[in-house]
């Protein structure tokens, strides 16, 4: 016998039926009362006139596995029966939502795909207290997100954190840093071609045509001048390395400050950086207090560098303290990182853009 | 170990959910998330829905850091957030006046404000800047402890739907044209106001709460009511204020409620709308009214007797009723009127749908035996009727238990409980 004489027959004994497709192609019947608790599905069978039979079956959306589909269905089935108390209702919710992280991550999506608000709600709900009161290293491991955020990004509110005089001044001492590491390494680019020039200098030929009096004297002594300060440089260089690599002990990382600051502004820092070369540039042809300023700075710079690691490791080890607290205490993110730059003015002394347009 | 191919199980969800999560969270958990991964440092930042409260800050004993902590927490907070914020509720007993409230509400003003909620702590009381007058879209306004000075130029909240003002500072003009000047205003509260004189117009008030010392009050157009809540605190001299007056206060408070569904009265409420003139023939009929609560209603006083009957009598579907006592017992045997039970006490009036009555703090005096009786007679539908002796009432409960069990029923399955504390 055919369904539709069965129909004939005993049309109260038969219920009526939706007809369900999910996205991997498989077809189910569901009693009808309970699937029309889905909005979409009502939505569906009302409007479109879906769902009647195996032909014209729902396409569900596709974050609805047949898995989740029967989740779903059964909250519909309880739910939908009118007589039910409040606190039946609970009960039922507490232990419907007892599962894996996974499948509630998964249930929430689908029942939100078919608009089903309570449902959606409860499994909220239920994310919500898995997150709560967790470090975001639990969390992360909870539901495997990707810990992708460079330790500068995390650490980001102590760069526009300038209530802490220490901060500022750390952050004021990196800056002086990376210029010196800049400067130093144009230096030597320059240095290098001033070797060159020099030997064509104009002294040696004059020398060369008055003789060698007290000129070669000049000559050695600036040549001697050079490789002193090449030396010097040579030295401080290692020791800025030596710096750097007592930073890069440091687990947090704050050499990446650093690196990272350089590398993430790469592109503004490249205009910047071709500026700052001709600043450069000009102040060495030009007088020769920069290069002064470079050696002063020579003899304070082993005790300032004892000083600023120090203060680093200092820093560093109070940002490895307890980690809630200390977000507590710097819980302010910037919005975007403005680019900070530092280039020379004409007499040497550092200035400090916020950005790109007080150029 | 966690396999690598182990794909993230929630980032990828919509933002609508995602929100729905962070709104579910402590504030200070949601703005944590902005450290989990890349994708989730600023999915809090949209959250249209903010709620600070002294969890936000690490406690400890130091006051002022508490404070300046959860001062900064606020403000960051707001800093960085994105779009429109719907909700701003702020709970705590550590701030009172504080300047950065005020840019907190110069930015909220700016940002599309719905509802607010400002709990301050006791002290100076805040005082609330103008630019709150000029949250347009806000519907619901609950203030703690503030000090409430409209401009004269405001004219009112135009979206207002819920206003509840407790312990705030505020003149009477002020309220009233507040009220006045929200239409459609739903719901009213007003606590811990003194010596107020005040009159409600608000064509779609709902819902009503008072409780304070009220000089006055009249409902002049509150034609919606359902559910009203009022405690009447009185001093000696309202009393006496109450005294000198003639308008009858019933008519004044109830005369113009005709959809009420609840009414709970506390403290002072029966004996307020006892003052007056004589009640006379009340022109409405409370056909909604469903339960009723009058606290502390003196059996001694015929005027609040009155009340009562005059209240209930007039509700024809009256399922529910509670009504407690406060008489003094020492003075209760020789009850005068007690032939009004007798006489003049309406006799052909039945409470067809009352079904649960409760008399509590009950002492026994004549009045209140009286009137158990009227009730039991005429209720043929009762369920339940608890009585609970008061307190103080030691010797006298074994006569109120004779006398009960003499009282005829109207309702053969009404049950009687006694209940000893």
């Amino acid at each position: 016998m055919s369904e539709v004489d069965m129909a004939v027959i005993k049309p109260e004994m038969m219920k009526s039926y939706i007809w369900l497709q999910t996205a991997d192609g498989s077809i189910q019947q569901v009693e009808q009362e309970v699937a029309m608790f889905c909005p979409m599905i009502c939505h569906e069978v009302i409007q479109k006139g879906m769902g009647s039979s195996k032909n014209y079956a729902i396409s569900l959306p596709q974050r609805v596995n047949p898995a989740m589909l029967s989740l779903i269905l059964d909250y519909c089935r309880f739910h939908q029966v009118p007589g039910r108390s409040n606190k039946e209702r609970k009960s039922f919710d507490e232990k419907f939502i007892r599962m894996d992280t996974k499948r509630l991550c998964e249930l929430t999506s689908a029942a939100d795909s078919l608009q089903l608000k309570p449902l959606v709600d409860l499994t909220s709900r239920a994310l919500a207290r898995i997150i709560e009161g967790k470090s975001p290293e639990e969390i992360r491991e909870i539901f495997h997100l990707p810990d992708d955020l460079t330790e500068e990004e995390k650490l980001e509110p102590l760069k526009n954190t300038t209530d802490d005089p220490r901060i500022r001044l750390l952050n004021r001492l990196y800056a002086k840093k990376r210029k010196e590491l800049k400067e130093r390494q144009k230096l030597k680019n320059i240095e290098v071609e001033e070797e060159r020039v020099d030997d064509r200098s104009v002294d040696d030929l004059l020398s060369f045509i008055n003789g060698d009096n007290g000129d070669s004297k000049g000559i050695k002594n600036s040549k001697s001048k050079k490789k002193n300060r090449r030396r010097k440089d040579q030295q401080k260089n290692t020791s800025a390395n030596e710096a750097i690599k007592n930073h890069n002990k440091e687990p947090n990382g704050l050499n990446q400050v650093c690196r990272s600051a350089e590398v993430g502004q790469k592109v503004r820092a490249g205009v910047g950086a071709t500026s700052n070369l001709h600043d450069v540039g000009d102040d060495i042809f030009d007088n020769k207090n920069e290069l002064d300023d470079v050696d002063i700075d020579d003899e304070i710079d082993p005790a300032l560098k004892e000083k600023i690691d120090r203060e680093v490791e200092d820093f560093a080890r109070r940002l490895n303290s307890d980690w809630p607290e200390r977000m507590q205490e710097i819980l302010s993110f910037g919005h975007e990182r403005k680019p900070v730059h530092f280039s020379l003015n004409g007499n040497g002394s550092l200035r400090r853009y916020a950005n790109s347009e007080q150029r | 170990m966690d396999d690598v191919m182990s794909r993230d199980l929630i980032s990828d969800l919509p933002q609508s959910i995602i929100e729905s999560i962070l709104t579910r969270l402590p504030i200070r958990d949601a703005v944590r998330t902005s450290i989990l991964s890349s994708k989730w440092r600023y999915k809090w930042t949209t959250l249209t829905q903010l709620v600070f409260d002294e969890k936000c800050v690490i406690l400890s004993n130091d006051r002022c850091k508490v404070e300046d902590g959860l001062v900064n927490f606020i403000t960051r907070t707001l800093f960085l957030h994105q779009g429109p914020i719907h909700k701003f509720q702020l709970t705590t007993t550590h701030l009172q006046c504080c300047p950065d409230i005020d840019q907190w509400l110069l930015f909220l003003s700016r940002n599309d404000i719905k509802e607010l909620v400002l709990e301050l702590g006791e002290g100076e009381w805040f005082r609330v800047p103008s630019c709150l007058f000029n949250c347009k879209k806000l519907t619901r306004l609950d203030l703690f402890r503030c000090e409430f000075d409209p401009p004269p130029s405001f004219k009112g909240f135009l979206c207002l739907k819920s206003l509840n003002l407790h312990q705030v500072l505020v003149s009477p003009e002020a309220i009233e044209s507040l009220i006045s000047g929200c239409p459609l205003l739903e719901s009213l509260a007003l606590s811990y106001f003194d010596s107020l004189a005040l009159t409600i117009r608000a064509p779609n008030l709902k819902f009503l709460c008072l409780e304070g010392e009220f000089k006055d009050i009249c409902l002049e157009n509150t034609p919606l009511l359902v559910a009203m809540s009022v405690a009447m605190y009185m001093t000696d001299d309202i009393a006496e204020h109450f005294e000198q007056s003639s308008t009858c206060n019933f008519n004044r408070f109830l005369g113009g409620v005709p959809r009420l569904e609840r009414l709970i009265g506390h403290i002072y409420f029966t004996k307020f709308l006892s003052i007056g003139d004589d009640l006379g023939r009340l022109p409405i009929t409370y056909a909604h009214l469903k339960v009723v609560e009058l606290n502390q209603v003196s059996f001694e006083d015929m005027k609040e007797i009155l009340v009562v009957l005059h209240l209930i009598t007039n509700s024809p579907n009256l399922r529910e009723l509670q009504i407690s006592g406060s008489s003094n017992t020492l003075a209760a045997i020789d009850a005068p009127d007690l032939d009004f039970w007798d006489d003049e006490c309406p006799s052909n009036c039945t409470f067809k749908q009352l079904r649960v009555v409760r008399m509590t703090d009950m002492s026994g005096v004549p009045h209140e035996m009286e009137f158990i009786k009227f009730l039991l007679a005429n209720s043929p539908a009762l369920e339940t009727m608890s009585i609970s002796p008061c307190v103080y009432v030691m010797d006298g409960r074994l006569n109120m238990l004779i006398e009960l069990l003499r009282f005829r029923r109207a309702s053969a399955q009404a049950e009687i409980l006694f209940i000893q504390d």
